[in-house]
Order: C-alpha cells, then structure tokens, then sequence
C-alpha cells in the first residue's frame, strides 16, 4: 500500500504540480470529470446494467403508481414499500461497482486535498505539534520522544506529555519554507515537514502508520519498527480557492458534484444506465 | 502549562463543519474514507436518496391529504356508493363484436366464457348509432348522446368553407405564437390540439362523484379530456408523422412502381453487397423553416435468413424472417438538444432475391409522448414503464399495409395479436388498481381482424380473386375464442359482485359491391363537373360547386350543397332543401346493383328526421344505410367521380359495418338480467351511472337497462338465434351456416 501511494503521489506531483498551484480550478474541473468518466467506464464494466435497468424502471413505476392512484391507499401503501424494496435493490446492483470505484477515486481525490486543501502555515504563528507512540513497538515512553528543529521554527512552550501516548509540542513559525521537523524516539529520528508562508502547495498534516496514511499520502509512511505511529499538525488552515469551495470538506463536496454531474451529463455518451 | 490534546476527537469536529454534513449526507457516511468512494456510490446514493425523498413525500403526502380529502368528498358528494347497485363496473369493449358470428360460436361450443356469462345473466344485440361505426357509436357510448349531440358523424367529413376533407374528431394546429432565429422556428407556446366531439363523458360525470374510473382506448378521446380519474386515448390518436398511419415499405424492388401508397410509402433500396444504406422518415420538422422532414439513417446488412439492422442512435438490431422485432425507439433530432420520440416494429419480409422490409407506423413513444395521449400525461408513461412500449396510434393495426398487400395476413395477424396482449395487460392492470369504480378497456382486434380476413367467410367473395383463401379462414373465430379467454379471466377476477359488460359498437357485415355515390349523383344530375370532365380526382377535384346540387364523402354520408352553409351553397334551406332530400332518398332506395339485382340502399335517412341535437347542421344531410354485402366505394369515400356506380371490391378489407344500422347491431353481454329487450349503445352509460347510484345528466338519452333496487331482470339468457338480421352476411358467417345459401 505504501509503495502504491507513493507511486501515485510521484506522478500526481507530476500532473498537478506541472502547471503550478496557481489555477486549481482546472486540476479541479479536469480531475472531478475524469472521475466521472472514470466511474461511468467501471460501473459500465463490472455493474448489472440490466437489473439497474429494471431497478430504475420499477421504482418508476411505483412510485408513478403513488402519483396515479393517490386516492386509493390499498394502492398506495403497497407501491411504496415496493418502491422502497427496489430502491434497496439499485442500491445492490452498485455495491460492485462502488468497491471497485474506491480505489481510484480515492487515489485522484486523496491527492487533490493535499496539494489543494491546506494553505502553509502563517509566519509569525504557532502551530501544536503531536507525535503519538506506537505501543505495539513499544520500548520508548513519552519522555524519551524530543523535537529537533529547523531554523526558521522555533519551540513557542515547553512539550506536553499526556498520560497516554503522545507528545506535544507548540511551535512558532519564525520565516518561511518547507522546514523538516526531526522527532527523535530513544535511537529513532523521525522527519515531519511543516509547511509555512510563501505561495500555495502541496501541504502535509499528517505523517502516520496508520490506515489513515491512504488518505494523507504527501509524506512517506513511518517504518513499521519506528516507535512513532504518527506526527501530526493540529492546525490546519484551508487553501483559499477563489469560488471554489475550500479545504477537505470543500474539495470533497466539489469533487462529489461535478463528477456526479460529469456522469450524468456523459452517461448517454458512454452508453451507462445508473 | 498542561494542555490535553485527543487529536483524534480535533479530527472528527473538522467534519462536524454543517458543509461536512451536506457531504456527508449525501454518502450515507460519516467516514471520511467512505465517503471518498466518490461518485461510484454517489451515482447510487444520490439517486437512492431521490427516491427514498420521492417515496416517502408521496406517501406520506398521501398519507396526510387522504383524511382530508375523505373529509372533502364526504362534505361535498357524501358516499359516492350511498346508493349503487355495484361498486365495480367493468367494460370490456370488443369492437366490431357481431351478435351474428357470436352467435354462430356459441352454438359451435367456441365461446364457453361467454356463454356462462350470458347464462348467468344475459345476451342481446346492442342497438347502435346510426352511422353504424366506430367513432360514432362509441362517442354515443362516452356521451349517451346522438350524433347531433355529441357531433361525430364519421372519421371525416368537410370543412364547409373549402369543401376539402377535415378529421371530424380533432383539430391541430401548430403554435401561432414562434420565436425566430435563424433557420430554427421556436415556438412559444404547445400547439393547439383540440376534441371537436361535443358533449360530456359519463366517466367525467362519476369523477365529479368521486367514483374513479380507468378508461383504456375508447374511440375519440384523443386529446384526453381532463376528468378525475385515468385514461390513454384510442383512435384517432395520430402517429408521429400526424397521419392516422403511415407505414414504410423498403425493397430492392419497386412494388407497383409507385412511391406511395394508401396508408404508406415506399422506399427503393440500392444494395451494395450485402449492404444498403437509406433512412427512417420521419416527421415534419417544426423548429426548422419550412418544417422538413426528419429522417433517420439505417444501415440494412443482409444475411441469408435474416438481417441485422443499425439505425442511427439505437442499438442493432437482428431481424430474423417473417418475425417482427420488438418495438424499437426511434428519435428524430429536431435541434439542438430537442428530440422527438417515437417507436416503431420492423418486418423482414424477405432477403432473396429481393430485400424488403415493412416498417409499421411510427406510433407515439408513450414513454416520451410528443402528443398528449393520456390523462393524467404520465399513465401513458406509467403502462409503458410497467409493460414496456406499446401501440399508441389510434387505429394501430396496419390495415393499409394489408389492403396494399405490402405485408400478408400472417403478418397482418401476428401484428393485430401482438397488439391485442398489450392491451390485456393494460386491462389487468387496471382491474388490479380499481377496487372501486369503472374499467372501461376497448380492444380492437375484433373489428380489424373482421374487416381484413371477413372474405374467408365467403368463398365467392370477389377480394379471393389472386389471393391465398384458405389458410386464415379461421382468423376471426381465433380472435373471438381469445377473446373469450379474456372475459373468462376477468369474471374469474372480479367474481359476481362486479357489474361486467361486454360489448361491441356495433356488428358486421361482408363488403361485396363498392358503390359510388358521388358518380351515381354525377349520373343522376346533382352533381356537376367542370367543363370537359368526365371524371374527378380525390376530393371533388374537378366538381363544379356552383352547379352541385349533392356530393358525398366518408363512409355512410351525403352532403347537400346548402345556402349559408356551404362556401358555394346553391340549395336554398326549406322547402327547396327538404323535398331534395327526399327526392335523393327515394332514389336511393331504389338503387340496384346491376350484377345482382339486388337493391343496393337498405334505407336511406333524411337527417333532418332523426338529428334534433345541437349539432345537427354538421350532420350530413343523408344516412346511407346500405344493404349488407355493399358500402361506399374507397373512391366514393375520398371524394372522387369514376366511370361506373358498382365496383367489385378486390382489398383485403373484404367486411364492413357501414351500412344499415339495423343489420349490424352490437352484442351486449351482462352478468345481470335486463329489464328491456333491445338495449341501444346509449342505453350503457346512462345504466352505468345509474348503477353507481348517480342519477345520469338530463341531457343523457339513454334508459336504465338493469333492474332497480328490489327489482327483478326479466330479460335474460343467451339469444333467440333467430332473432338476429343476417343481412349480406357470408356463408361462414351465418348462424345457421347447414341452411346453405338464403
């Protein structure tokens, strides 16, 4: 999984970053439709377009029998609950093609968020840092868990060590860059980047073990012996992206609806029935 | 300073953001890896969830108005079944159904349904409009009215302002109200599509009693007439092209040498190979100036015992000889982003050493209707949804490519059945959905079936004469069993507490001898023509108006060239008009067939004597009621002038029921006794109403058929077979066929 992500997050640096992060509405006009286009090839390929065919039909016809005898509830009721039960059965006809459809639709959006979600950290502001200990390594304890810092970073307070397995440190961004933060665990040094000032970029917040790294694959995954599970930076700060909604749940809204749209408008092209 | 930090709970606030929830709504999820699934679920979910809304807003919409509107319709009508006999009735109309030929079945033990259903009730003859046809017996049955009433006196009559023919039940006209641009005609507004038939339905009558009502093709309902309760138009709905059927005939060879026929065109086929190449024509194109026609490009690819058949925007299609494809959705692009949808069935008729293929007419696709053709506009869509696409056109089976000998009667027959199932499901349909109220469905195969096989009845009949007359002889009595079987499944489902009717608009009769009026009046000196001619084209191509005293048009009518009505009326009304009238009847009357000697008018009718109504004027001014064997002449029926009165009529629409009212009644078959002994057509919705407990309109002439409450039917029980007029019937059609010839 860890080789995958970084293959996919080399050539997306290539596909994004190519024309720089100054025009995100195009990698997010062009990338959303692909995934449509995208879908439409898997559902076309892996879906039971004629039991979706039939799905659609009957719940059409039940629920044109609701509108039709509305007056009657013998007819009413039944024609519900059957378009209901048809309902539950399109939604089964997509299982298929929605597994198949996670992997690469994760992939493209997983990238855009973190080239176009996050805005770098504010110079002159103060960020936490987390580094949390992996107690299936085990062997380090939170007072062995120090911080090594860059110039241009500085420690803004004292390191908080909680009862469980985390280390916190609040630090204060003094001059612009992409400074590489250093956690040191009893021997093992593990790196961090911290993005502040300057244009907008690919942004890291999360560097983890954890399955969570699928969805956060701008830094390499921590080895599975390192006693760190995961460093993390708590504040995060939306990419502004002009009209375009902002940061993880925007890109996420964004993507969702014009690849929806791109689908429904290019499925008669494709030939789909979803 | 001591500072908890649970990253993990920081995390999930982020989302708790409300645009995260409108994301997160809409995946069903509040993982951000679900929700990453992207539109592979969201196609799914997104319209899941439209549904589910749809769903439960409809019901419980429904759910929460049913009070209110039980409420209203307690306050306003009461119980609508206060006082009813029945609170189902059930009309299944079988045009054409002759109590002749019935009859004959039943004696033949070929209609057991029915003959349980006229024991435990009752079988007469249905006393039916004079003319004796389709859309005015069956407006009579919607209205309860005449013809002066409901002012439907054939398929077609004249438009008195240009003596040139006019559909009698619908006027279209195209949206006055456009928007220019360029080549593109928008138009601003729907066209105006119009019922000219007057009066009121009864089913509107029940609906305002809150009694819901089904009604599935009955003749001239297209337009739908708005009413509370659910119907799909039948004849006269026209096909996409606004004919009343135009069929396509693709061969390599040219039929007849001619482009066009009756009912359809012809299109000549250049093969390359195995390949030919033409195109589906469609309708006028009213976006664009000068409204050209659409067309489709097809591409045929022969095979040795069928074809593969790939036309523009649809999926290929595998034709396999003498069988016909399904219906096949056929969209002509009007503009930008404008189609129009229609369907149609392909027939291969052969491939060696000519290829030809019959394409039916392209009928309104009901699940895109470019035309309403149902009330509420989604029932049509609704049924085709449920069963799939099925025939719209009004009068669906293909007569004409029949009569043109385009395709056989195995097609022919196939086609009409095909038809037929359609609309027993639609039928079933209906009677799943209406515990209370009326189902009213009329099928047509019995009337198509009747007019293009009647000549197996009859050995010497002269449209035999180069044809195949064996093989179909038991056509209609096929169509008659099966239709049988119908009502057996409907009185199994509706048990004894539902009213049915099973009924007919009217009998039939053979069609030996065409007769053409308007050259008899040519003959006769009441109608004129041009100077130097002898002869005229359809529609009184070369007729003298100013000199015409009398002309004829459709299928039983005569017009008199009246003052004031006429745009070159010569006959003054009064005394002038009447004693014409009269003068035309009487001679008439003694018309005779010079093959045969026999008299060829049964009884002519002086409209003026029977027509009282309101629309009376637009009567024509003599009813031909022609003995049984003849009827007007096609050229009569278009309006033209020919050498000779009599012709031999040589189509396959060998049978007809244009003639006398009285030799061609309908049948009548009820699961309850009568009170009267010759029940008429209008007799139906008046009972009907009456039946449901609603006193009928005053403007309805009709009588109460069925006993009163604590009344007892004494008319009962299968018909005296005696009883019946066989007036020109064929041998084959005769009830008592071991008398031989009468």
């Amino acid at each position: 999984m860890a080789r995958f992500n970084s293959i996919l997050t080399l050539v997306f640096d290539v596909l994004l970053g190519r024309l720089g992060h100054d025009r995100p509405w195009f990698d997010l006009l062009l990338w959303p439709i692909l995934g449509g286009i995208v879908a439409l090839l898997v559902i076309k390929a892996v879906s039971n377009q004629a039991g979706i065919t039939r799905a659609k039909n009957f719940i059409q016809v039940h629920l044109l029998e609701i509108v039709l005898f509305r007056d009657d509830l013998r007819v009413v009721l039944p024609a519900t609950a059957r378009a209901l039960g048809y309902n539950l059965m399109y939604l089964g006809y997509n299982i298929v093609p929605m597994l198949v459809m996670i992997v690469p639709m994760t992939a493209i959006l997983v990238q855009l968020v973190s080239h176009y979600a996050y805005a770098p950290t504010q110079v002159g502001s103060v960020v936490t840092v987390v580094a949390s200990l992996d107690p299936a390594v085990g062997g380090v304890k939170p007072a062995e868990v120090s911080i090594e810092l860059p110039p241009g970073v500085e420690l803004d307070a004292p390191p908080v060590r909680s009862a469980g397995q985390e280390v916190a440190w609040r630090l204060r961004v003094t001059a612009p860059g992409d400074h590489v933060l250093k956690v040191h665990a009893g021997s093992q040094v593990e790196e961090k980047l911290l993005s502040a000032g300057g244009e907008a970029r690919k942004v890291s917040v999360l560097r983890t073990k954890s399955l969570e790294a699928v969805l956060y694959p701008a830094e390499p995954v921590p080895a599975a012996d390192s006693p760190i599970a995961s460093i993390q930076i708590m504040e995060r700060h939306d990419q502004p992206l002009g009209l375009l909604p902002a940061g993880e749940s925007g890109i996420l809204m964004w993507f969702f609806g014009v690849s929806l749209l791109a689908g429904f408008l290019l499925k008669d092209f494709f030939g789909v029935t979803l | 300073m001591a500072v908890t930090i649970h990253p993990g709970r920081m995390q999930t606030r982020r989302w708790l953001h409300p645009s995260s929830w409108l994301a997160l709504g809409l995946l069903v999820s509040p993982s951000l890896a679900h929700a990453y699934v992207g539109p592979g679920a969201g196609f799914a979910f997104a319209g899941s969830l439209a549904v589910m809304v749809a769903a439960f807003a409809l019901a419980v919409g429904t759910i929460l108005l049913w009070p209110i509107t039980f409420v209203i319709r307690l306050v306003r009508v009461g119980n609508p079944y206060k006082h009813a006999q029945t609170r189902r009735v059930v009309v299944i109309g079988l045009d054409g159904m002759d109590p002749g030929i019935t009859t004959r079945f039943l004696r033949e033990g070929r209609l057991p349904h029915l003959q349980k259903l006229a024991e435990a009730g009752v079988f007469r003859p249905l006393d039916t409009s004079n003319p004796s046809m389709s859309p005015v017996a069956w407006s009579t049955f919607a209205t309860g009215v005449d013809p002066s009433r409901h002012g439907i006196y054939d398929f077609i009559t004249r438009d008195p302002c240009t003596y040139a023919p006019m559909l009698s039940s619908t006027d279209i006209k195209n949206a006055e109200r456009v928007l220019n641009i360029g080549k593109y005609v928008i138009p601003l507004e729907k066209p105006k599509i119009k019922l000219l038939q007057k009066s009121q339905a009864f089913w509107k009558t029940l609906g305002e009693k809150h009694i819901p009502s089904i009604i599935q093709r009955v003749p001239i309902t297209f337009p739908p007439v708005p009413f509370r309760g659910i119907l799909l138009s039948g004849m006269c709905v026209p096909d996409l092209r606004g004919s009343q059927g135009t069929f396509s005939f693709f061969s390599t060879a040219n039929k007849d040498g001619q482009a066009a026929f009756t009912g359809g065109e012809q299109t000549v086929l250049r093969r390359k190979g195995n390949v030919i190449r033409s195109r589906i024509v469609g309708p006028d194109n009213g976006m664009v100036k000068g409204g050209p026609r659409m067309t489709l490009p097809f591409t045929l690819t022969v095979g040795e015992e069928g074809a593969r058949l790939e036309i523009e925007g649809c999926e290929p299609i595998d034709l396999t000889l003498r069988t016909y494809s399904g219906w096949v959705n056929l969209s002509f692009k009007a503009g930008p982003g404008v189609a129009v949808a229609g369907i149609a069935k392909f027939y291969l008729l052969s491939v060696k050493p000519e290829v030809s293929l019959y394409m039916t007419p392209i009928h309104i696709d009901p699940e895109s209707p470019a035309m309403p053709i149902s009330h509420p506009e989604v029932y049509a869509v609704y049924l085709a949804k449920r069963f799939g696409p099925f025939a719209t056109l009004g009068l669906a089976e293909d007569t004409w490519a029949l009569n043109e000998r385009v395709i056989d009667e195995g097609a022919f027959f196939d086609q009409a059945m095909a038809f037929c199932e359609e609309r027993e499901k639609m039928l079933f349909d209906a009677l799943d959905h209406t515990k209370e109220g009326l189902v009213t469905t009329v099928f047509d195969t019995t009337d198509r079936v009747q007019h293009m096989f009647y000549r197996y009845l009859d050995p010497t009949h002269p449209a035999n004469v180069g044809k195949e007359s064996t093989a179909y002889a038991d056509a209609i009595q096929r169509v008659y069993s099966h239709m049988d079987k119908v009502v057996g499944r409907v009185m199994e489902q509706v048990g004894p507490d539902t009213l049915v009717l099973v009924m007919s608009d009217h009998g039939f009769t053979n069609f030996r001898r065409g007769v053409n009026l308007n050259t008899w009046l040519r003959n006769e000196g009441y109608l004129t023509l041009l100077e130097g001619r002898e002869l005229s084209g359809d529609w009184f191509e070369y007729v003298d108006w100013s000199r015409t005293r009398a002309f004829a048009l459709g299928l039983t009518g005569m017009f008199i060239n009246r003052k004031g009505r006429e745009k070159s009326g010569i006959v003054a009304e009064g005394e002038e008009y009447r004693s014409l009238v009269k003068e035309i009847c009487a001679k008439l009357e003694a018309l005779v067939d010079p093959q045969s000697n026999i008299r060829a008018v049964r009884r002519a009718v002086a409209a003026f004597e029977v027509f009282d109504g309101p629309y009376r004027l637009d009567s024509p001014d003599i009813l031909v009621g022609y003995e049984g064997g003849f009827r007007n002449s096609w050229t009569c029926a278009t309006g033209s002038v020919t050498d000779t009165v009599f012709e031999d009529n040589t189509k396959s629409w060998s049978g007809d029921h244009c003639v006398d009212p009285a030799i061609v009644p309908g049948v009548l078959f009820a699961n309850r006794p009568l009170v009267v002994e010759n029940p008429h057509i209008a007799d139906v919705p008046f009972s009907i109403l009456s039946m449901f407990g609603h006193k009928p309109p005053k403007h309805m002439q009709g009588r109460m058929l069925f006993a009163e409450k604590g009344q007892v039917g004494t008319v009962r029980g299968p018909l005296d077979p005696h009883s019946l007029p066989q007036s020109g019937s064929a041998p084959g059609a005769r009830i008592f066929p071991e008398v031989g010839d009468a």
